[in-house]
């Protein structure tokens, strides 16, 4: 094993831990990738790995070896570190930049020789930037700093290379360039651990993947068998679809992609495979919710005004509230809440004035007494076929205040279909609770 | 394939004979203008006559019939004085080179740590006591280090961001000293200590003798060996911390060493002269302008066009007005339009 890290933590500051009982091994002519979202963890990980960093627990082994152990210049002959493309302060040309990977193999005042002149240009060579040696590095493109990083990196002669998001502001070409290049050295042998936010690489790319998230592993193992959707979704936070592919028999993940909102519009039950067709049927196998999302004023209550017409129209008793703006001349001035059984409608909020109120956004104060009525009818199940709930907002999610009822209701799963409203910022808080929900683009 | 190493010889060949000449030229240019700048003075002796006196303790009989007059002004009064421009030249243009590395920042020089502030403060602390021009010089050098290494030692208490730390630092202690001198000067007298004092803030290299400037030799010549021995690896310090680590340098230690061989040569040259400014500014891009960034060759280049550029500052001071023009005032006046056209003409990333 090259290298190993053993359930290593990190931190900036005391009580501030980035990275938390993280281990993962490299083996020879191995490309492991770290996937995650920023400020994961990632960066601080490589940091650790190439013995920048010292773990706080935890170690790090290279051939074996404590990476403290080694002095930085024999450690630099085993493990090198190819950072996010940077703009250097001075314009050494690309032969300059490659010939700094020799500093490990130079005596400490020597100044390099033929023989590394030699190994720069067949560094250049490999990655094929032989032609641009005598350019600025300042001055070729995005895709070329990055393969001189590489070549520097083959220059300094150690069997593993970190590299950090090697393709971050590449074109599609570029990118394709670079990681051909990178994947060619690894059938060599070389050994990559490359972070990324390109799940696709991984699949293409990648012997094991490492998911990170919050400083945590979420996952170690093949890309096939992690880059999954529960997982992706988990550690991105977001719904994704993974794209298949037949490659001689077996299906095989090519593509991680969000999954996008759908854009329907509710419609009778008419036909076979209407909108309202396929909720209704998903039902009767588990209660089933619709986040209704879209930027303010986007017509998120007007849709659900939509759902409660043609279910009303096909027969389904409707329950919960809506809260539809008040408008004064154009402007909206105010919230009202309406009881979808009742429909009793009372003023929930109007616009904030200087320091004004206890139970509030930014923009509005809410009426205590309106959202404990509110609550109320969110709290008396009818047992009805659809429940909408409009709308859950930064009130709900992040004070911990307001129409908890309707909260609570949906986390303990007592309604058959439940149409949410939640605007496009709270979209992953929502699906963060209730990864099943099926997503809807809130414009008719 | 045969023609193609053939053609590759070639231009190496030829790249060897550019060497061969730019070595030639800044070996020429401060030993021609070190014989050239002996000539002139009040008193005229010719070039001929210059080399003569100056082969004569190896050939004894060359110098026969120049009088002792002139061999008493070449090596008593001349040779000291423009040896000091010479190595307080080449001093300046290595350790701007080797702070611009290192600071990552084309726009400093050796100064940037305080070391001018608190010398200018230690010579004017031993003007208005002691008076003692050797003193003097001793003084200027202590204060100079002690500037330093409380800019040095101050960052340390920050954990984070060490090197622009480190830059507010020595702004932070070079004012400080310069308040201390203002100080200083308002409580001297103003018909004896404070022209002194003011005249040696403008630097100067008049009455230098040989006991002046042998602290000034020794150390100029460590300090310029230790550069030239680490100049390839100012290159990679200059991609930053993390970078050089990740490439087996030691930035910590290796700054270290910089700092503390930069700051001796930098405190014993303003404890020669007083302040001479601009130097290790201007000199650095006029270098890169000609071989460009990289430090193996940029170094060489700094150290000839900084003693280059000093001589002829020092000629002009000396010959240009009937009194001498404060060297400090010379190098502003001339180095700042001269760094304002190199900004002008230098690549992108300097």
């Amino acid at each position: 094993m090259l290298l190993e890290a053993s359930n290593i933590s990190y931190a900036y500051l005391p009580g501030k831990t980035v990275l938390h009982d993280v281990s993962l091994q490299l083996n020879a002519g191995e490309t492991l990738y770290i996937l995650g979202k920023n400020g994961c963890g990632k960066t601080t990980l490589l940091s650790c790995l190439a013995g920048l960093l010292k773990p706080n627990t935890g170690r790090v082994y290279l051939d074996g070896t404590r990476i403290e152990d080694f002095s930085a210049a024999e450690r630099a002959k085993r493990i090198g570190l190819i950072p996010q493309m940077h703009t250097p302060a001075f314009a050494y040309t690309v032969r300059q930049m490659v010939m700094m990977g020799r500093a490990p193999h130079l005596p400490w005042l020597g100044s390099p020789t033929e023989k590394d002149h030699l190994i720069v240009e067949e560094a250049l060579e490999q990655v094929g930037l032989i032609d641009l040696q005598d350019r600025p590095y300042t001055e070729v493109s995005g895709g070329e700093q990055q393969l001189v990083l590489i070549a520097r990196g083959l220059a300094q002669k150690c069997p593993i290379l970190l590299m950090d998001e090697p393709t971050a502001h590449l074109d599609l070409s570029n990118q394709h360039r670079v990681m051909e290049i990178v994947h060619q050295l690894g059938q060599q042998g070389l050994s990559f651990t490359i972070s990324s936010h390109e799940p696709n690489d991984a699949l293409a790319y990648a012997d094991n993947v490492l998911l990170l998230s919050g400083g945590w592993v979420t996952e170690v193992g093949e890309p096939q068998e992690v880059l999954t959707e529960p997982l992706m979704s988990a550690v991105y936070g977001i719904q994704t679809e993974v794209i298949y592919q037949n490659e001689n028999g077996v299906k095989k993940a090519r593509a991680v992609l969000p999954r996008q909102p759908l854009a329907v519009k509710p419609d009778s039950l008419h036909e076979e495979d209407s909108f309202l067709n396929m909720v209704f049927q998903n039902r009767k196998e588990k209660p089933q919710i619709i986040l209704v999302t879209g930027l303010s004023g986007s017509g998120k209550t007007s849709w659900c005004k939509q759902m409660i017409k043609e279910a009303a129209a096909s027969g389904y008793s409707v329950e919960g509230i809506l809260s539809p703006g008040i408008f004064e001349s154009g402007r909206k001035t105010g919230i009202e809440v309406v009881d979808l059984v009742s429909g009793e409608r009372k003023r929930l909020a109007r616009l904030r004035e200087e320091g004004q109120g206890e139970i509030s956004t930014p923009r509005w104060v809410f009426d205590p007494d309106v959202l404990v009525w509110g609550n109320q009818r969110l709290q008396n199940s009818a047992e009805s076929d659809l429940l909408i709930i409009d709308e859950l907002g930064p009130l709900e999610f992040l004070r911990n205040k307001g129409l908890l009822a309707g909260l609570e209701r949906l986390d303990q799963g007592q309604f058959e279909v439940a149409c949410v409203v939640v605007r496009s910022s709270l979209l992953p808080k929502a699906l963060q609770r209730w990864p099943n929900a099926v997503v809807v683009r809130g414009q008719i | 394939m045969k023609s193609l190493q053939k053609s590759a010889a070639s231009i190496k060949e030829k790249h060897s004979i550019q060497k061969a000449y730019l070595f030639l030229i800044l070996i020429g240019l401060p030993l021609g203008l070190l014989i050239l700048s002996l000539t002139l003075g009040r008193y005229q002796i010719g070039p001929i006559d210059v080399l003569k006196v100056i082969l004569s303790p190896i050939f004894p009989s060359i110098a026969e019939g120049i009088p002792d007059i002139a061999k008493q002004l070449i090596f008593h009064i001349r040779l000291p004085r423009i040896l000091a421009a010479l190595l307080i030249g080449a001093s300046y243009g290595a350790t701007g080179t080797a702070f611009q590395a290192i600071f990552k920042n084309p726009l400093v020089d050796s100064n940037i740590l305080g070391v001018t502030s608190g010398a200018g403060f230690g010579a004017a602390l031993a003007l208005l006591f002691l008076g003692d021009p050797w003193l003097v010089q001793v003084s200027a050098f202590v204060f100079g280090l002690v500037a330093v290494f409380l800019s040095f030692f101050g960052s340390r208490l920050y954990r984070t961001s060490p090197l622009l730390i480190l830059t507010l630092m020595g702004i932070l202690v070079g004012s400080f000293f310069g308040s201390l001198t203002s100080l200083l000067k308002y409580a001297a007298d103003p018909l004896d200590s404070l022209p002194a004092i003011t005249f040696w803030l403008l630097g100067s290299l008049t009455g230098i003798t040989w006991q002046n400037l042998m602290p000034l030799i020794i150390l100029t010549i460590f300090g310029l060996i230790y550069l030239w021995t680490i100049r390839w690896r100012l290159n990679i310090l200059s991609l930053g911390d993390a970078e050089a680590s990740a490439l087996g340098v030691d930035p910590t230690r290796m700054k270290l060493g910089i700092i503390l061989f930069s700051t001796l040569m930098t405190a014993v040259a303003v404890s020669v002269s007083g302040v001479i400014g601009w130097v290790g500014l201007v000199i650095p891009h006029a270098g890169r302008l000609i071989v460009g960034p990289e430090h193996k060759r940029l170094l060489p280049v700094s150290i000839s066009f900084g003693a280059a550029f000093l001589m002829i500052i020092d000629d002009l001071a000396r010959t240009l007005l009937p009194g001498e023009i404060p060297l400090g005032v010379l190098t502003g006046l001339i180095g700042v339009p001269i760094l304002v056209l190199l900004m002008r003409r230098s690549r992108t990333g300097w």
